[in-house]
């Protein structure tokens, strides 16, 4: 299991890098690996707002369809569309393959770092 | 009604019990959150016979309900969620009619190799949902015909269907009804849970304003065939005047872009059709609305999209 250290995390599996004033958000690797071989990704539009804390969007794996949560609040600037032709993507390379590009960030929820991450999906698991 | 009934129960259940709701639909085929409804379902044999349509918030293929169906939902909260317990209810009840039911690495059950029972699935961060088809005495020749479709000129992402050879549970133990399924989930339920059971009245939540929104809101156009799942369309048609050849890109349920090619020699045409058709809903109705200045082609919308819509 990979957890990049330059990322943050969620304790609902998601992770977010920071670029300057945005952050790119996606699903970690222990979410990939429970979820199972993804078929689809529904993404929020370019413009919409998304709650720290709520999802944002949702993915399905063997006919099981999952939320995805915003670790902050903000304005989506970019979705990965490239996913809907390869939703696979996620499961291959999860922190390469964002989700969404977020802006105008105005609320965060707690986050972990790759370390603390690490240990809470070991007690989890 | 009952797809709204569910997801008002996922949404309220608390984390100190656990819903198992049993219900029936008259025919209607169920398509997955992220299917294209018109390369999944054969509308027009289906809503033809007086079928309905209707898309789940869950994942998944297209399944078939009629009252030779019973269907179950367990809503649970995330805390108390498990997929193999819920299926252990399922095969219980099922096994205790002297059917060897299994569960497939689809999460399904079969018995002698023959699915009865799909299930699908979603998850939230509180209420999560496992749903599934009991297939007791359900209208196979139908089942069949409503969910072949032939349909290759039609090229669409999202979820595709996959084909399973199915059987009905009175197929091995005739007299089984619903009712009696019913009571022996019931009890299924009690004992694998080791808890008591109580049985609801969901009168009131049904005629509840907030159900009710939800359902009209599960039938809608924008629900059922408006959603981001982008599809394209091929078809050629020779007429009298010439060829023509059109290729539609629909996202949202409407036509986004439209390529023409025709060896008319009205050099107008290609280009009056793709005015007409961008911004079109893919609707039969609308389509032939769109090209009513032209008999032929409006006339073709009519017939050789009716088996697409």
């Amino acid at each position: 299991m990979n957890f990049p250290k330059d990322l943050q995390y969620t304790r609902t599996h998601e992770w977010i890098r920071y670029e300057g004033e945005s952050a790119y958000i996606g699903i970690t690797d222990y979410a990939q690996d429970q979820l199972g071989d993804l078929v689809f990704v529904n993404l929020p539009e370019v413009g919409d707002e998304v709650m720290a804390g709520e999802p944002f969007g949702d993915v399905e794996s063997v006919k099981a369809v999952s939320d995805i949560n915003a670790p902050v609040t903000g304005v989506v600037e970019e979705a990965n569309e490239a996913l809907a032709d390869t939703p696979e993507a996620m499961n291959e390379d999860p922190y390469e393959a964002w989700l969404i590009k977020v802006g105008e960030i105005s609320a965060t929820v707690d986050l972990m770092d790759a370390e603390a991450y690490e240990a809470f999906v070991a007690e989890e698991g | 009604m009952n797809l709204a009934l569910e997801q008002w129960l996922t949404e309220k259940v608390q984390r100190d019990e656990l819903l198992l709701y049993l219900w029936q639909n008259e025919r209607t085929v169920v398509i997955g959150r992220n299917q294209n409804a018109w390369k999944e379902v054969d509308l027009e044999a289906l809503t033809g016979d007086g079928g309905k349509l209707a898309r789940r918030f869950s994942g998944g293929g297209a399944v078939y309900h009629d009252l030779g169906n019973l269907n179950f939902s367990f809503c649970v909260h995330r805390d108390n969620y498990d997929v193999e317990r819920q299926l252990e209810v399922i095969a219980e009840a099922v096994r205790s009619f002297g059917i060897p039911a299994e569960r497939t690495g689809r999460n399904d059950l079969e018995a002698y190799g023959k699915k009865f029972s799909g299930n699908a699935f979603l998850k939230t961060e509180q209420g999560c949902c496992h749903h599934g088809t009991l297939m007791l005495r359900v209208d196979e020749e139908r089942l069949s015909r409503y969910l072949t479709v032939s349909k290759a000129k039609l090229a669409s992402k999202g979820v595709d269907s996959v084909r399973a050879r199915v059987g009905n549970l009175t197929d091995w133990c005739p007299d089984l009804t619903a009712e009696r399924l019913s009571v022996a989930l019931r009890g299924a339920m009690a004992r694998v849970y080791d808890l008591p059971i109580e049985v609801l009245d969901l009168t009131e939540a049904l005629q509840s304003e907030e159900v009710l929104a939800k359902a009209a809101y599960l039938q809608s156009w924008d629900w059922l065939y408006g959603r981001k799942i982008p599809c394209t369309f091929e078809q050629e048609q020779r007429f009298s005047w010439g060829s023509v050849q059109i290729e539609l890109q629909i996202d949202r349920g409407v036509i986004q872009a439209v390529r023409c090619y025709s060896d008319a020699l009205d050099t107008t045409l290609v280009h009056r059709v793709e005015e007409a058709l961008v911004g079109c809903r893919f609707d039969k109705e609308a389509l032939k609305e769109r090209l009513a200045w032209n008999a032929d082609l409006a006339c073709w919308a009519e017939s050789y999209l009716k088996e697409l819509l």
